[in-house]
């Protein structure tokens, strides 16, 4: 076991370095080289999806169509199932962030309350930091859910037995785009179907033939 | 192998270590003493173990079969689901939320409300000065049981009371009639 997995939070850098005075070394007047170290332990490890927002891309030619902003924002270690969190998720994928928060605030769901609090959240995050104009111009791109860390407990049943319980917990992650939502896809109908196998008996080629 | 997490509790921990021991040793920690049942097959078994007897009297063939002999019959899952098969029930179009079309805007506060159900944030505001219009009828009983048999009426700042209002109960409140309080 790597040594750290006992040295609480912000002490591993003193302890690590204890033989090491870094204040010793320096003249007055100068920067400490340690100093941006973040030894907070509350923030372990940056989340792969929080740091989609830190992507900056280069400034676009005079001609191109402007890029929408993306807002990228989840919430971790949610107290309920991440199957169940799916069905919400699956609900508001696609939708326009008004019409999202409407169907979440009449649904039922514990789940519901959750992620209508990380939309409100993402709405508030891509005014203020994001460069959105208009808060109701957003549309969800992506929804989707986690497994979160399980921990495992003992159930007690009746005459001395006993079962392990799983506690569970998801993540929710969401992307928010600026615009209108795009249209909901066509059906595919027969008539697309045989179109499509006409064209696919069209493309035949013969083989070693010129 | 099982991953078990010791609880802080002492008791629970001496407890779980009779329960693992007696596992070990191989008897159901169900049991006292030093005997255990014996440890059958977790799945049912297909049918009984002896064939039955060729020469049987017509009155035992029409009797009902014992208890012991339908537990051996019981419904068990033959094959384990595959995902995708679990897949296709949980996400089938059945199973998925349903989009609600019956959400408007209330037209006092604004807020979303459903159609057939009261406005949350009104109803919340109605809620709110019922309470302490209650409270002060409270305090002017003084006590459980001590309801007059008249009728009540609620008078805000700056209203008097009139002649319809003779012999009712009148509780005051010291601040502006709200808007949706109709005085009649």
């Amino acid at each position: 076991p790597s040594p750290r997995c006992f040295l609480a939070g912000g002490s591993w850098a003193s302890s690590l370095l204890g033989w090491a005075r870094p204040e010793r070394w320096l003249g007055s007047g100068s920067l400490f080289p340690l100093s941006c170290i973040h030894t907070s332990p509350s923030l372990e490890k940056m989340g792969l999806w929080e740091k989609k927002n830190r992507i900056v891309y280069p400034p676009q030619l005079p001609g191109e169509p402007r890029r929408p902003a993306e807002i990228y924002h989840c919430r971790r270690e949610i107290k309920y199932s991440k199957d169940k969190m799916w069905y919400l998720a699956k609900l508001i994928k696609g939708m326009s962030i008004d019409q999202a928060l409407a169907q979440l605030e009449f649904s039922d769901k514990k789940g519901a309350k959750v992620i209508k609090e990380v939309l409100l959240e993402a709405q508030e995050m891509a005014v203020r930091k994001h460069n959105v104009e208009f808060k109701s111009n957003l549309h969800i791109a992506e929804s989707l859910t986690g497994r979160g860390r399980y921990t495992k407990r003992i159930r007690i049943h009746g005459k001395g037995m006993f079962g392990i319980m799983k506690i569970v917990r998801c993540h929710y992650f969401v992307k928010l785009v600026e615009g209108p939502p795009p249209p909901p896809e066509p059906p595919r109908t027969g008539f697309d179907q045989a179109k499509e196998y006409v064209q696919e008996l069209r493309n035949r080629t013969i083989v070693n033939t010129l | 192998a099982l991953l078990l997490i010791l609880p802080p509790l002492p008791y629970l921990r001496g407890f779980l270590q009779r329960c693992w021991g007696r596992l070990e040793r191989g008897v159901l920690p169900g049991f006292s003493g030093g005997q255990s049942p014996p440890w059958g097959p977790a799945l049912a078994v297909q049918g009984p173990a002896f064939l039955p007897e060729p020469v049987r009297d017509k009155a035992e063939s029409n009797e009902a079969p014992s208890l012991l002999d339908s537990i051996l019959w019981m419904a068990a899952p033959k094959k384990r689901r595959t995902i995708e098969v679990n897949r296709c029930r949980r996400r089938n179009p059945r199973n998925l939320i349903k989009v609600k079309n019956n959400i408007d805007v209330c037209p006092e506060c604004g807020n979303l409300k459903q159609k057939h159900v009261l406005c949350g944030y009104c109803y919340a505001k109605v809620k709110a000065e019922t309470r302490l219009i209650r409270l002060e009828i409270g305090k002017k009983e003084g006590g459980p049981f001590n309801a007059p048999t008249v009728e009540t009426v609620v008078l805000y700042d700056g209203e008097k009371a009139t002649e319809k209002d003779e012999g009712k109960r009148i509780i005051e409140r010291p601040k502006k009639r709200p808007s949706w309080f109709v005085q009649n």
